[in-house]
C-alpha cells in the first residue's frame, strides 16, 4: 500500500507548490505556522497506517514534493477525528488541510486506488442520494465497488455479522431512511459544486 | 565550639584590621569618551549627556551612523515587536548633533591612552592634528565589520551575481528596491540562507536569524507575489524575535530546516533536510541571500598591528581555529609571541604594561565577566558595548549602550572618592606595599588581572594606579614575601583568624578542616545551603576571602602547622568559560595550588589534605556534599601529625 517515493533523479520539485497550497486549500494559509513539532503525527490514531504523518506531509509541501504529497495515502487514511487540530500548539487546522489536499488530489486524478477512497465514494453516494447514510447500502456499494465477485465474497464474509445486527435490532430492513427534502439537498449540492467550479 | 570559634575568629579579624583610609586622588575628570559613532556610540553619547555628563564622541570615518545608517528598515525592537521599523539612526544623529553637551569628532582616532579611571589622558588624532584630553571613563562602541564574503565560496558566493550577502541585500533595498543584479528583475522566489551557528562567525546565529527574518519579510512586503524561503540549521529567534518569527510565518515565509550541501551557479540549493530525512534540491530560485554575521572590531583594521600584547588578541574568527587558546593562558599576558588572528592596531593604544589592546576572549569579542559584569573589560574604567562585545541586533545594541554608560558614570563618580566600582562596589581599601622587604620580583605587577600595578621607573618597585584596582587581592596572594596588604584584609589578619580557632588535641580525635570560600559565589552558596538546612560536617571552619587569587600559600602552611587536618579552597570556575569575578583570580589559585603538593610532601603530609573546588552560586545543593565528602576523605587519612 505504501507509495514508493521515486528516486532522487526522477523526482520533481515545485517550489511554488507551497504557495499554491496556501492560496487554494482550505486552511492552507495557516499551514505556514507549522513548526514541525510532530504533535499531530504523534496524536494521529491512524498514523501507523499512513505513508507519512501529517508533520512530514507538511514538510513535503514546503519542499515542493507535489507528486508525493498528492499520491500519499495520508490524505485518505485521515478519519477526521480532529485530534491533531485539538492538540496543535500553533493552531494549524491539520484535518482541513489534509482533506483539502485529498479533494485536490481527487480533482486532479491523483486519488490512489485504496479501499478508503472507495469507501469515501460510497459514503458520498449515500449522502447525496438520501441526505443520510444507510449502513446497508453504503456497505453494499463499498463491497461491490471492488467488482462483482469480490463484492459477493465480501458480503458473504460479513453475512453473520449483518444477521446478528438485524436480530439485535441494530440494522433495519426495508426502505432506506431519507431526509424530508432530498430534492432540495441535491439542488444545494449542485449549486455548491457550481460555486466551487467558479474561478 | 563552632559558634565560639567564629566569635574568636571575628575578634582576631577586628583586632588585625583598621577602617580603610581612601587613597587620596588628585583632580578627577567626569568627562566621558565614547569611541565609535555607530548606533551604539550615538545612543551611549546621548544617554550620558542626558545624565548631565560631558561627552566627546569620536568616530573614525567622516560621518556618524556606522553600518546601521545604511539600512532602509530595521527589525522591530519596540512593542509590539512586529512589522519593520524605520531606521532610528538618522534621528539619533540629529539629536546628538543638536546636543550641546556632546562634542562630535569625526575622522578622529585615539592614538594614545594612559592613566586610570577618573583621569585617562587620551591623544585624539584627526589626520595630522593631535589633541590631548582628560577623561573620566571610556566607552568603547567600535562595533563590527562584515565577514569577508570571499570566504563564502562554499555557499556559492561569487558563482552568480544573484548570490549575494545580507549586506548586499540591504544596499539593494535602500537604493531603488530589491532587484536581481543580473537582469534587474524583481525576484519571484528567493532563499535566505542562515549558516550554522559556529560555521563562520560564532555566536552570530541570533543576529543572522533576525536579519534573515527581516529581509524575508521585506521581500514579501515589497512584492506580495514573491516567495521567500529561509533555509536554516539553527533558527535562533530569541526573546521578542519570536513574535517577529511568527509574523514571518503568517506572511508566508517558508522555513526549511537543513544543512546546505551545495549551491550551484544556476541557483540550485541542495539541502539535506533533517525533517524529511533526505536531500532536497531546490531549483528555480531567483536570488540567494547569505546571512553572514558580525566580526567584532576589537582592533582597528586600518592600523598596522604593533605586535606588542598580541597574546591578548590571541584569537580569531577563523572557524577552524581551536577553541582552547583564548588569551587566558596563565601568565601569558606580557609575552609578545603569537600571531594575532584579529589583525589591526589597537583601538585605544593603552599604555599598560600588559599591552595596548583591550583583552578579548572568545572569537575576538571583548572579554568581560559575561554573566555578572557584561560591560566591564579587564581594564577598569573602560567599558565595551554593542557588537564589539557580542553579536547583537540594533535594538540590543541600543540597550547595551545604556547599560555601559551607566557603568561608566558609576566608575567616574566612584573614582572621585577613590572607591572601587565592582564587584566590591564602594570599597575604599587599596593594596599597600611594604617596600622595605619587597624583592622586586614583579609577581604582583604580572599577575594583576587589571594592570593596576606598574613598576616604578628607575627603582622597579611596584607602584599602584589606585582607581584601576578592583581590590581582589590577587597581588597579595602572589607576593612571596607577604608584604602586600589592605587596611582591612591582610596576610596577618587571616593568619590570626586561622590561629584563633581552638584545635582539639590528638586524643579528642576531632579533626578540624579550614575552608577558604570566595565571598562572591562560594560563600553565598554556603549561606543558601544553611538557609535550606542542609547538614554540614561540624569540623569545618570557614574564612571568606575576596577572591581565591588572594589566598597565599602562607595561610595553608600556617593552618597545617597549627594542626588543621585539611584545607579546602572554594572558588569560581576558571578557564575559557570562567565565572571568576576578578577574571583570573581562581585560575591563579588553581595554578598556585597545583604546586602545593611538593610543599606538603616536604612536610611529610599527604597531598590530599589540600583541595581546590570550583563552585558556582547555584551550587548550594552540591556544596555540602563536597565538604562532607572532603571531611570523610580527611578522616580517612587520619589526624594531622603536627597537632599539639
Amino acid at each position: 500500500m505504501t507509495a514508493q517515493i521515486p528516486d532522487q533523479a526522477t523526482r520533481k520539485y515545485d517550489l511554488k507548490f507551497a504557495r499554491w497550497v496556501r492560496d487554494n486549500v482550505p486552511g492552507g494559509d495557516k499551514m505556514n505556522m507549522c513548526m514541525q513539532c510532530g504533535t499531530c503525527s504523534g496524536s494521529c490514531p491512524n498514523g501507523t497506517e499512513m505513508d507519512v504523518g501529517p508533520r512530514k506531509l507538511f514538510m513535503m509541501v514546503r519542499a515542493g514534493m507535489k507528486e508525493e504529497v498528492l499520491n500519499s495515502s495520508t490524505l485518505w487514511e485521515c478519519t477526521s477525528c480532529y485530534r491533531c487540530v485539538a492538540r496543535c500548539p500553533r493552531g494549524v487546522p491539520v484535518t482541513y488541510i489534509v482533506q483539502g489536499l485529498a479533494s485536490v488530489a481527487a480533482r486532479e486524478g491523483y486519488a490512489p486506488k485504496i479501499e478508503n477512497a472507495n469507501f469515501a465514494n460510497s459514503f458520498w453516494w449515500s449522502a447525496n442520494a438520501f441526505g443520510k447514510t444507510d449502513e446497508r447500502l453504503v456497505t453494499m456499494k463499498y463491497f461491490f465497488s471492488f467488482g462483482l465477485v469480490e463484492g459477493v465474497k465480501k458480503a458473504l464474509a460479513n453475512l453473520k455479522i449483518a444477521l446478528g445486527m438485524v436480530k439485535a435490532g441494530r440494522m433495519h430492513i426495508g426502505m432506506p431512511h431519507k431526509i424530508k427534502d432530498t430534492k432540495g439537498l441535491q439542488a444545494m449540492l449542485k449549486k455548491a459544486a457550481e460555486i466551487e467550479a467558479r474561478d | 565550639m563552632f559558634a565560639k570559634d567564629n566569635v574568636r575568629m571575628a575578634m582576631a579579624q577586628a583586632e588585625n584590621s583598621s577602617p580603610p583610609t581612601p587613597h587620596v586622588n588628585e583632580m578627577t575628570s567626569c568627562k566621558l569618551l565614547v569611541v565609535g559613532g555607530g548606533v551604539t556610540g550615538l545612543t551611549a553619547a546621548l544617554e550620558a549627556a542626558k545624565t548631565g555628563a560631558e561627552v566627546v564622541l569620536v568616530e573614525k570615518s567622516d560621518a556618524l551612523g556606522g553600518w546601521a545608517a545604511k539600512w532602509s528598515k530595521v527589525a522591530p525592537h519596540r512593542p509590539p515587536y512586529r512589522g519593520l521599523q524605520d531606521n532610528p539612526v538618522p534621528a539619533l544623529i540629529e539629536e546628538v548633533e543638536a546636543n550641546a553637551a556632546i562634542t562630535v569628532k569625526t575622522g578622529t582616532i585615539v592614538t594614545h591612552t594612559e592613566g586610570m579611571p577618573g583621569k585617562f589622558t587620551v591623544k585624539l588624532a584627526n589626520g595630522g592634528d593631535e589633541a590631548w584630553e582628560v577623561f573620566g571613563a571610556i566607552v568603547v562602541a567600535t562595533g563590527w565589520r562584515p565577514y569577508d564574503p570571499a570566504k563564502l565560496d562554499y555557499l556559492g558566493y561569487g558563482k552568480s551575481d544573484d548570490i549575494i550577502t545580507d549586506i548586499d541585500f540591504e544596499a539593494l533595498a535602500a537604493n531603488g528596491g530589491i532587484k536581481r543584479k543580473s537582469d534587474g528583475k524583481t525576484p519571484e522566489i528567493a532563499a535566505f540562507i542562515i549558516p550554522a551557528d559556529d560555521e563562520i562567525t560564532p555566536f552570530s546565529a541570533g543576529v543572522t536569524s533576525t536579519i534573515a527574518l527581516k529581509q524575508a519579510i521585506q521581500l514579501v512586503d515589497s512584492d506580495p507575489d514573491a516567495m521567500a524561503y529561509v533555509i536554516y540549521e539553527d533558527l535562533r529567534a530569541h526573546g521578542t524575535t519570536e513574535d517577529f518569527y511568527r509574523e514571518a510565518q503568517e506572511k508566508g515565509v517558508i522555513f526549511q530546516k537543513g544543512t546546505v550541501k551545495s549551491v550551484d551557479a544556476d541557483l540550485t540549493v541542495t539541502v539535506a533536510d533533517d525533517l524529511l530525512g533526505q536531500d532536497v534540491p531546490m531549483s528555480g530560485l531567483d536570488m540567494i541571500v547569505l546571512s553572514t554575521g558580525m566580526v567584532p572590531n576589537s582592533t582597528n583594521p586600518d592600523l598596522e598591528s604593533t605586535g606588542k600584547g598580541n597574546a591578548q588578541l590571541k584569537d580569531d574568527v577563523d572557524p577552524t581555529a581551536a577553541f582552547a587558546e583564548r588569551g587566558l593562558k596563565f601568565l601569558t599576558q606580557n609575552t609578545d609571541e603569537g600571531e594575532p588572528a584579529q589583525p589591526g592596531g589597537p583601538i585605544l593604544n593603552l599604555q599598560y604594561r600588559q599591552g595596548p589592546h583591550i583583552p578579548v576572549l572568545a572569537n575576538g569579542f571583548a572579554d568581560s565577566h559575561y554573566i555578572c559584569f557584561p560591560y566591564e573589560t579587564r581594564r577598569s574604567g573602560i567599558y565595551t558595548c554593542g557588537p564589539v562585545r557580542k553579536p547583537m541586533t540594533m535594538g540590543e545594541a541600543m540597550e547595551d549602550a545604556q547599560g555601559a554608560v551607566l557603568k561608566a558614570i558609576q566608575s567616574m563618580r566612584a573614582s572621585e572618592d577613590s572607591a572601587s566600582v565592582h564587584p566590591r562596589a564602594g570599597d575604599l581599601s587599596f593594596p599597600k606595599f611594604g617596600l622595605d622587604i619587597c624583592t622586586k620580583c614583579r609577581r604582583c605587577t604580572v599577575e594583576c588581572p587589571f594592570g593596576a600595578i606598574d613598576e616604578e621607573e628607575g627603582t622597579d618597585y611596584p607602584i599602584l594606579n589606585p582607581t584601576r584596582c578592583r581590590r581582589c587581592g590577587t597581588c597579595m596572594g602572589a607576593c612571596p614575601v607577604r608584604t602586600i596588604s589592605f587596611d582591612n584584609y591582610s596576610p596577618t589578619m587571616v593568619s590570626e583568624m586561622i590561629g584563633a580557632v581552638e584545635i582539639p588535641d590528638e586524643f579528642e580525635e576531632k579533626p578540624r578542616i579550614l575552608v577558604f570560600a570566595c565571598e562572591n559565589d562560594a560563600y553565598p552558596a554556603l549561606d543558601m545551603a544553611g538557609i535550606n538546612r542542609q547538614q554540614l560536617n561540624s569540623m569545618m571552619r570557614f574564612i571568606p576571602v575576596r577572591c581565591l587569587g588572594s589566598v597565599t600559600l602562607l595561610w595553608i602552611s600556617t593552618a597545617l602547622e597549627k594542626g588543621y587536618d585539611g584545607v579546602m579552597l572554594m572558588g569560581c570556575k576558571s578557564g575559557d568559560d570562567y565565572q571568576c569575578h576578578f577574571v583570573k583570580g581562581s585560575a591563579m589559585a588553581t595554578e598556585r595550588m597545583s604546586k602545593v603538593g611538593e610543599t606538603l610532601q616536604s612536610l611529610m603530609l599527604e597531598e590530599e589534605r589540600v583541595k581546590v573546588e570550583e563552585v558556582s552560586i547555584a551550587d548550594s545543593g552540591r556544596i555540602t556534599d563536597l565538604l562532607n565528602n572532603f571531611g570523610e576523605e580527611v578522616e580517612g587519612l587520619g589526624l594531622n601529625p603536627f597537632k599539639m
